[in-house]
C-alpha cells in the first residue's frame, strides 16, 4: 500500500526577506550574553535563602526553636528546602545541549509541594512545652510574611528566565511560584511559633498555593518570548 | 557552521550570524508554518514575528545548546496566539480548547506545490496537503513535524509542549486519518 506522504518532497520554500522591524533591530544589534543556568541557579538559591534568614531574623526567630524535637525540625526544614530547590533546578537548568526548560516536571514538583505542605502541616505539626498554641483566629502575619520571602526568588528567577519558556509559561510560572512559596514556608518554620496544625497546614502550606497562583497570574508574560 | 555556533556569534553581536541563522532555519520554519497555517502570507508573517521574538529573547540562549527546537517552540506559540487572536485566521478556540478547522488556503499559493514540479508530483502533493488540512490542529502539527519536517518524536513533543507519548499517539492517529482520506480520494 502506498503511504500517504511517500514521494511528497517538501523542499524548503525560500524564506521571505527580513522584515523592516528585524532589519532595524539588527542595525542597532548589541551583544546579549547568553545565560549561564548553573550560575543563575546558584544566585537565585543563595540570595533566596539569605533573604529568608534575614527576614526570619528581622521578624524574630521562634521562641520555641530550641525545645522542638530536633529531628522533626531539621527534616521539616529540609523538606521546605527541597520543595524550593527541586522545581527551580529543573526550571532553570535544561538538559545538556538543550535550551528547553523542563517546565512540566517543575509544575508537577510544585503541585506536589503545594499539596504535600498543606497535608503535612495538617497532620505532622509538632509543638514543644514552650510553644504558644493559637488557632486560626489569632491575628498573625504569616501569609504576607511568607509571600514577602517568596518575592526574591520569583523576581530573580523571572529575570534569569526571561524569554526562555515559550511553551506553557503559565504552568512553568506556577511551578516557580510554588518553589518560591516553599522558601516562604522555610522562613515561617524558623519564625512562627504557632504550632496549631490547621495554622501550619492552611497558612504556611497556603503560602505555597497562593504564591503559585499569583505567579501563574502575573509572571508568564515575562517567561515567554514576546 | 551549526545553528548553535551561529546563535552564539549572534548573541555576541554579530548581525551576519543572525542572517546566516535565518537563512538556515527560516525555510524549514516556513514549511512547518505553511503546513500549520495553510496560508503562505500568514506563514511568512509568522516567521517574521518568530524571529523578532527570538531577537528580543536572545539572552535566554545557552552557549552550546541547539536553538532550533526553541525557535520552533516560539513559532508554535506564535501560530497558536495568532489563531486565538483571530486577527487573520478568523478562528477562535472552542470550549474544550481545540482550534476549529478552517478552509484550506494552501492550494495555489503554497511554495510547496510549486509550478516547476512534474504534474503528477504536484497533484499528489496538493492532495496530501489538502487532506492534511482536514486533520485536527494537534494531529496536523504532529504529522507536519514528524513526517514532513523530519523531527523525532521527542523533538516534536518538545516543540508542541507535550509528552513524547502523546505526540506519538497524535502522529499515529493523524497518519492513519491521512491514509484513510487519501485512500478514499484515490
Amino acid at each position: 500500500m502506498t503511504e500517504p506522504l511517500d514521494g511528497i518532497d517538501l523542499a524548503p520554500p525560500p524564506p521571505p526577506p527580513l522584515s523592516a522591524a528585524l532589519e532595524a533591530e539588527l542595525r542597532g544589534l548589541r551583544p546579549a550574553p547568553p545565560r549561564k543556568p548553573w550560575q543563575q541557579l546558584g544566585v537565585v538559591i543563595a540570595a533566596s535563602i539569605g533573604w529568608a534568614f534575614a527576614l526570619a531574623g528581622l521578624l524574630h526567630v521562634r521562641s520555641d526553636l530550641v525545645d522542638l524535637p530536633r529531628t522533626w525540625l531539621v527534616v521539616y526544614l529540609a523538606a521546605w528546602l527541597i520543595g524550593f530547590v527541586a522545581p527551580l533546578v529543573v526550571l532553570v537548568v535544561p538538559r545538556r545541549g538543550s535550551m528547553m526548560t523542563r517546565w512540566r516536571v517543575a509544575a508537577l514538583l510544585g503541585g506536589l509541594a503545594a499539596i504535600g505542605f498543606v497535608v503535612g502541616g495538617l497532620t505532622l505539626a509538632r509543638s514543644a512545652p514552650t510553644s504558644t498554641h493559637y488557632g486560626l483566629g489569632y491575628r498573625h502575619l504569616c501569609l504576607p510574611s511568607g509571600l514577602a520571602a517568596a518575592l526574591v526568588p520569583v523576581l530573580l528567577a523571572v529575570l534569569a528566565l526571561r524569554g526562555a519558556i515559550p511553551q506553557a509559561p503559565r504552568l512553568a510560572a506556577a511551578g516557580l511560584g510554588a518553589a518560591a512559596g516553599c522558601i516562604g514556608g522555610f522562613m515561617l518554620h524558623l519564625h512562627c511559633a504557632v504550632a496549631d496544625g490547621v495554622h501550619v497546614g492552611v497558612v504556611h502550606g497556603g503560602v505555597v498555593v497562593i504564591a503559585a497562583g499569583l505567579c501563574a497570574l502575573f509572571t508568564p508574560r515575562w517567561l515567554a518570548a514576546r | 557552521m551549526t545553528a548553535a555556533d551561529l546563535m552564539a556569534r549572534y548573541c555576541d553581536g554579530d548581525a551576519e550570524a543572525f542572517r546566516a541563522l535565518y537563512a538556515e532555519v527560516a525555510p524549514r520554519l516556513l514549511g512547518y508554518l505553511i503546513g500549520m497555517a495553510r496560508s503562505r502570507p500568514l506563514a511568512e508573517d509568522l516567521v517574521q514575528q518568530t524571529f523578532l521574538k527570538v531577537h528580543r529573547a536572545r539572552a535566554a540562549y545557552i552557549r552550546g545548546a541547539d536553538p532550533v527546537p526553541w525557535i520552533y517552540a516560539i513559532a508554535h506559540r506564535t501560530f497558536l496566539d495568532e489563531l486565538r487572536r483571530g486577527k487573520r485566521a478568523a478562528a477562535t478556540p472552542t470550549d474544550d480548547g481545540e482550534l476549529p478547522e478552517q478552509t484550506a488556503v494552501l492550494s495555489g499559493e503554497s511554495a510547496v506545490v510549486d509550478a516547476e514540479r512534474p504534474v503528477v508530483d504536484r497533484e499528489r502533493t496538493r492532495a496530501a496537503l489538502d487532506a492534511l488540512a482536514t486533520l485536527p490542529t494537534s494531529q496536523r502539527e504532529a504529522v507536519v513535524l514528524t513526517k514532513l519536517d523530519g523531527k523525532s518524536i521527542i523533538e516534536a513533543a518538545e516543540i508542541a509542549g507535550t509528552t513524547p507519548g502523546a505526540m506519538k499517539v497524535r502522529a499515529h492517529r493523524g497518519y492513519l486519518a491521512l491514509r484513510k482520506l487519501l485512500g478514499a480520494r484515490s
